[in-house]
Formats: C-alpha cells, sequence, structure tokens
C-alpha cells in the first residue's frame, strides 16, 4: 500500500490539464445561438483558477504514498469537489450571464463535463481501493445529490439546462410518470409469461428449444426495427376489430411499445427464471421430499425461494434495458423521456436532449443499483441459511 | 454445408434489399393510401452498405482497442488499472445505447463521425469485460505450466491465454456488433444516413411500407450477422 497509487495520480494530471484547457462553461443569449465558451481562467482570472486547481494537486499529493488514511482523506475531497461544482456553475452564471437578458443562458462546458467523468472515475476507484461497499458509494453521493439540487433551486437559474425544464416540467413529470409505467408492465409482464414458460419448459424440452430459439431472434433484432414491425399488424388490427380500438389499441403509441419491450424482456426473463430453477441442488430436493412436502410444497418453500436470487438477476438485467428501450419507443410515440431526446435532436437543443438522456442514465443507474443489492442481501441470507 | 444458415439468411438480406422494387405489389397492398410505397430517396443497397460501414469501422476499432486493453490491464505493468477498468466495464453496461448516442452528439455534433464515435465507446464495454473474464479465467497452472515449457512471455499471451479465451472474447464481440447494429439505426435521428432512414421517414410522414422496408432489412442484417458470430462460436 506504500506504492503511488498510479491511477488516481493519472486521472487527477488528466483532469488537471481539461479543467484549464478546455472551455468551462459557455454562454448563450437565447437557446438557438451558438454560445461563446469561457475556459476556467476566464471565467475568475488566473489567480482564481489556479486556486481552484489546488483540490485536485492535493489529491494527487496524497496519493504518492497510498496509505489507508491518505486514500480517505482523497476519498473526502473528491467528494467536496463534487458538491463544489455546482458553486463554481453558480460563480461563472453570476459573472458571465447578464441578468438584463431574460433568455441568456449558461451551459456546461466539455472541461466541467470531464472533471466530473474524472472525479466519478476516481470515487469507483477509491471505492475499489478502500473496500467500500456499492450501497456506501451511493451514501457518499448524496450530500453531492443535495448539493446539486439546492444549487440548482436557488442559485442556478441561468443554467440552460434548467431552462429547458422549466419550460416544460409538466411534460417532464408526465414523461417520467410514462416511461416508469412502460417499463414497470413490461418488466411486470414479462415476469409472469416468463415463469409461467420457464415451468412449461421444463416439462417439455421441445418447448425449451422453440421458446429460446425465438426469443433469441427477437434479442438479435434491433430496437427500431422490432417497434417498426408491430406498427402494421396492430394498425390493421385495430382498424379491423372493434374490441382492441376500444382498448385504445392502435398502431402508434403504447401498445407497439409494450409489446415489443415485453419481447425484449422475455429473453432475459425466462432464461434466469429457467437456470435458477433448474439449478437447486437435487440433494436439498431429496432431502425437502424426505421430510414429507408434497409437491406443491417443495416448489413454493424450497425450489422458488433458493431460485429468488438468480431470478431476481433476471429481473434486474430486464428492468435496466426496459429503461433503455423506452427511450427508443418515444419514436413510434409512445412518450416517455426518450420525447425530449428526439425533440432536442430535432430542434438541435441539445439541452434538451440533456434533459431526457440524463434522467434516463440515472434511472438505469439506481434501478441497477437497488436490484443489485436486494438480490444480494437475499443470496447472504441464502448462504447464511436463514429460512425465508 | 455448415455455413447454409448464415448463407441463406444472406441471400435472403440481399434479395430484398435487390428486389425491392419486385415487392411493390405487397407494400402497395399494405399502404394503399398512399402514392409512393418504395423509399426511393437512397438505393436500399447504398444504405445498408453505409449501415455496415459505420457499424464494421466502430466495431473493428472497438475490437482492437477493447481486446488491447485488456491485455494491457492483466500484465504486470497495467495491473494498477485493473480494478477500475473491470467496474468501469460492467458498470458502463448500464447505460442505455441511446443515452449514450444523445449524449454524444452535443459533444460530437452531427453526422456521421459522431455516432461511430458513440458506437465505439459503448461497444468497448462488453468486449472488455468478456476479454478481462476470459483471460482471468484461465489457471494459473496452465500459465505456469506454458512458462516452464520455456515459452516467452508473449508466447504464452499468443498461443496459450488468447486461444482459451477465444470464446469468452467472442460472446463479447457479438454483443457488442448486434449493440451496434441496433443503435447505429437509432443514428438516422441524428443525421447519418443508413437502413435507420427509411423507418424514421416512414414514422414521421405515417408511410408503414417505408417502415416495413426499413425494419425487413435491419432485421435480416442483424439475424445475418448473428448466425455468422453463431457459427463462428460452435467451432470454438
Amino acid at each position: 500500500m506504500r506504492r503511488p497509487n498510479v491511477v488516481l495520480l493519472a486521472l487527477m494530471l488528466a483532469a488537471l490539464v481539461g479543467w484549464l484547457g478546455l472551455e468551462s462553461v459557455n454562454v448563450a443569449a437565447n437557446r438557438i445561438v451558438l454560445g461563446t465558451g469561457f475556459r476556467a481562467h476566464q471565467v475568475v482570472g488566473w489567480p482564481g483558477a489556479l486556486v481552484s486547481c489546488l483540490p485536485l494537486v492535493t489529491v494527487a499529493i496524497l496519493v504518492r504514498r497510498a496509505t489507508r488514511v491518505r486514500l480517505c482523506w482523497a476519498l473526502v475531497l473528491v467528494v467536496l469537489m463534487l458538491m463544489a461544482m455546482p458553486a463554481w456553475l453558480a460563480i461563472a452564471a453570476d459573472r458571465l450571464v447578464d441578468p438584463s437578458l431574460p433568455q441568456s443562458r449558461l451551459g456546461i462546458g466539455p472541461a466541467n463535463w470531464l472533471l466530473l467523468f474524472l472525479l466519478l472515475l476516481s470515487l469507483i476507484e477509491l471505492r475499489v481501493r478502500l473496500a467500500l461497499s456499492r450501497w456506501a458509494a451511493w451514501w457518499l453521493l448524496l450530500p453531492v445529490l443535495a448539493a446539486w439540487w439546492l444549487a440548482l433551486a436557488f442559485w442556478l437559474e441561468p443554467l440552460a439546462l434548467l431552462r429547458e425544464y422549466r419550460g416544460r416540467s409538466d411534460p417532464f413529470q408526465t414523461a417520467i410518470l410514462v416511461h416508469l409505467s412502460l417499463v414497470g408492465a413490461a418488466v411486470g409482464i414479462s415476469l409472469v409469461v416468463g415463469v409461467l414458460l420457464a415451468l412449461a419448459m421444463r416439462r417439455h424440452a421441445g418447448i425449451q428449444r422453440l421458446v429460446f430459439s425465438v426469443l433469441n431472434i427477437v434479442q438479435t433484432m434491433p430496437s427500431l426495427a422490432l417497434f417498426g414491425l408491430l406498427l402494421a399488424p396492430l394498425a390493421w388490427l385495430a382498424a379491423n376489430v372493434d374490441w382492441i380500438a376500444a382498448l385504445g389499441i392502435s398502431g402508434i403509441g403504447w401498445a407497439p411499445a409494450l409489446l415489443a419491450l415485453v419481447g425484449y424482456s422475455l429473453l432475459p426473463m425466462v432464461r434466469n427464471t429457467f437456470v435458477a430453477l433448474s439449478e437447486v441442488d437435487a440433494g436439498v430436493i431429496d432431502s425437502a421430499r424426505g421430510m414429507g412436502m408434497s409437491h406443491r410444497q417443495v416448489f413454493l418453500q424450497v425450489r422458488l425461494p433458493l431460485a429468488l436470487p438468480v431470478m431476481l438477476e433476471g429481473v434486474r438485467i430486464t428492468t435496466v434495458q426496459a429503461i433503455g428501450l423506452t427511450a427508443v419507443a418515444a419514436l413510434i410515440g409512445a412518450g416517455g423521456l426518450g420525447t425530449f431526446i428526439f425533440q432536442g435532436l430535432g430542434q438541435a437543443a441539445m439541452d434538451l436532449v440533456l434533459l431526457g438522456a440524463l434522467p434516463i442514465l440515472f434511472l438505469a443507474l439506481v434501478a441497477d443499483t437497488l436490484l443489485g443489492v436486494l438480490a444480494s442481501r437475499l443470496d447472504h441470507r441464502r448462504d447464511a441459511g436463514v429460512p425465508q | 454445408m455448415r455455413w447454409r444458415l448464415p448463407l441463406v439468411w444472406l441471400s435472403l438480406l440481399l434479395a430484398l434489399v435487390l428486389g425491392m422494387e419486385q415487392l411493390e405489389w405487397l407494400f402497395r397492398w399494405i399502404e394503399s393510401g398512399s402514392r409512393e410505397v418504395i423509399y426511393r430517396r437512397a438505393d436500399f443497397l447504398t444504405l445498408l452498405g453505409r449501415h455496415a460501414l459505420v457499424v464494421i469501422v466502430a466495431s473493428s476499432l472497438a475490437v482492437v482497442i477493447g481486446v488491447g486493453a485488456a491485455i494491457l490491464v492483466t500484465r504486470p505493468a497495467g495491473r494498477d488499472f485493473l480494478p477500475l477498468v473491470a467496474q468501469v466495464a460492467s458498470m458502463g453496461q448500464t447505460f442505455p445505447p441511446v443515452a449514450v448516442l444523445a449524449l454524444a452528439v452535443p459533444v460530437l455534433g452531427f453526422g456521421t463521425l459522431p455516432i461511430i464515435v458513440a458506437l465505439l465507446l459503448y461497444g468497448l464495454l462488453p468486449i472488455v469485460r468478456n476479454t478481462l473474464a476470459g483471460l482471468q479465467g484461465i489457471e494459473a497452472s496452465v500459465r505456469e505450466a506454458a512458462v516452464g515449457m520455456g515459452m516467452s512471455r508473449y508466447q504464452v499471451l499468443r498461443q496459450v491465454e488468447l486461444p482459451l479465451a477465444a470464446p469468452v472474447i467472442l460472446a463479447g464481440i457479438r454483443t457488442s456488433v448486434t449493440i451496434n447494429i441496433a443503435t447505429a439505426a437509432i443514428g438516422a435521428t441524428v443525421g447519418a444516413s443508413n437502413l435507420g432512414d427509411p423507418i424514421i421517414s416512414g414514422i414521421v410522414n405515417g408511410n408503414t411500407a417505408y417502415i416495413l422496408q426499413g425494419a425487413l432489412t435491419i432485421g435480416l442484417l442483424a439475424i445475418t450477422v448473428d448466425s455468422v458470430f453463431e457459427r463462428w462460436q460452435r467451432r470454438h
């Protein structure tokens, strides 16, 4: 542990070069015109810019001897830097944005994005070196999120991202709701169907081969193509079958989106459920039988609980995948956060793209962490032999 | 004969692309409302070529960089970077490809280049992760035996480690290419012209025939490529 931590040294050096060399923020008079970029020293002058580099230099000096105490201090500094980033943006907004122009806005420049990325990488590296759990990393991010929230609520009025949000706070909330309900419905339906299919596959090997080959083909189909392919038959059904039209199903909108999402979700779900149910130790099943349990009891009280962690892994993969695919579904009018991405791309309004993409990224990460932690908890309980 | 299935898919794909005009009656029947039922803004062969080119360039770069990086961090000189690279490769998989593509546009602009860069970056993750898994899955005793036989480090890598890790690496490349074909299609919304074009144009104009033409071609392309990998993987 006395050796220098080369990784953090490299990250800090890259951050330093990027911070001074790239544009930190850009300011535009309205949302259409191209903004002018400002580097760190153009925002606060050279003395200020050099002072802003101090934490980076300190971390680099700290990790020259990578003892545990020094790494802990480096961790504190990295978290503090992440918390200071919105404050930096607030300072830049105060100095550069003309308050007499109500449309003028502050964009986050490449230097800030790079710094954010490198600091998050440092956080991951420090988490691994200090052997902190994944849960702990999220606790560390809590003050950072609080700092960002505070700044966004009170001091960052001219931030372009925020202006885009203010313009459409209601559609934004609806979009999140639609996005989450589509993901929830897709995961829920595919969980039920997936378990049923897995059960049927355990009885008949023929079904197993058929289901896997069909689902494999669906999985290789590009999402845009599958959404497109579903448009035609659903439009035809809606035009020709009354009760389907009465359900609000049509060629575009939520129906083809949900159908395609379920199609994609089935493969990971069926595969994990099938493997999980099949790989329960035969000895455990035998002893349960020996204790006089009925078939149903063996399944509900032994096989299912033991298979649960692997099944949950399937739910995790499915959920994360569905969050991303729902973004594409916006193209066929299903709504959700993807709407902002494609609207923004269409209008060349990059902050609108960010307004759609950042929450999607965040949702995916949160879903991944929560379900991952849940699965590992269940796994521990199984290992400890605690009955559930 | 072992390549029969990939060849069948490939000929279906080419037949569809070249014979789109002959299918006009079919599309006319599906989309009876529109005057134009075949997407004619660009030749389907050209679109297919552009789509394939973007995917091939991005995927080849991703293979070179990804496998290279994974080899580097498993050597003594780069071992310090191993935990970080492994973590990022597995965490990065959570990022939806669409979001990555959308984030690449503000940084890199519109057009084909940003798509190649976005596909390359995203395609790296499964390759790095699988190469690491493959190399780390080799038992130490195998490596020691190779060294004991007098092999140099380079020989051990070339003749022992890479061949043993090949199936897992290949699986990673397959995942990467599949994702790239799908994401490249969405790239049509950020100004790259490829097989996503007819679909987007069909959605915008409400022309189901366009959508079907694009969707069928991309679908066949994806299945063809996947069946090639399937065949390849079975040989290892």
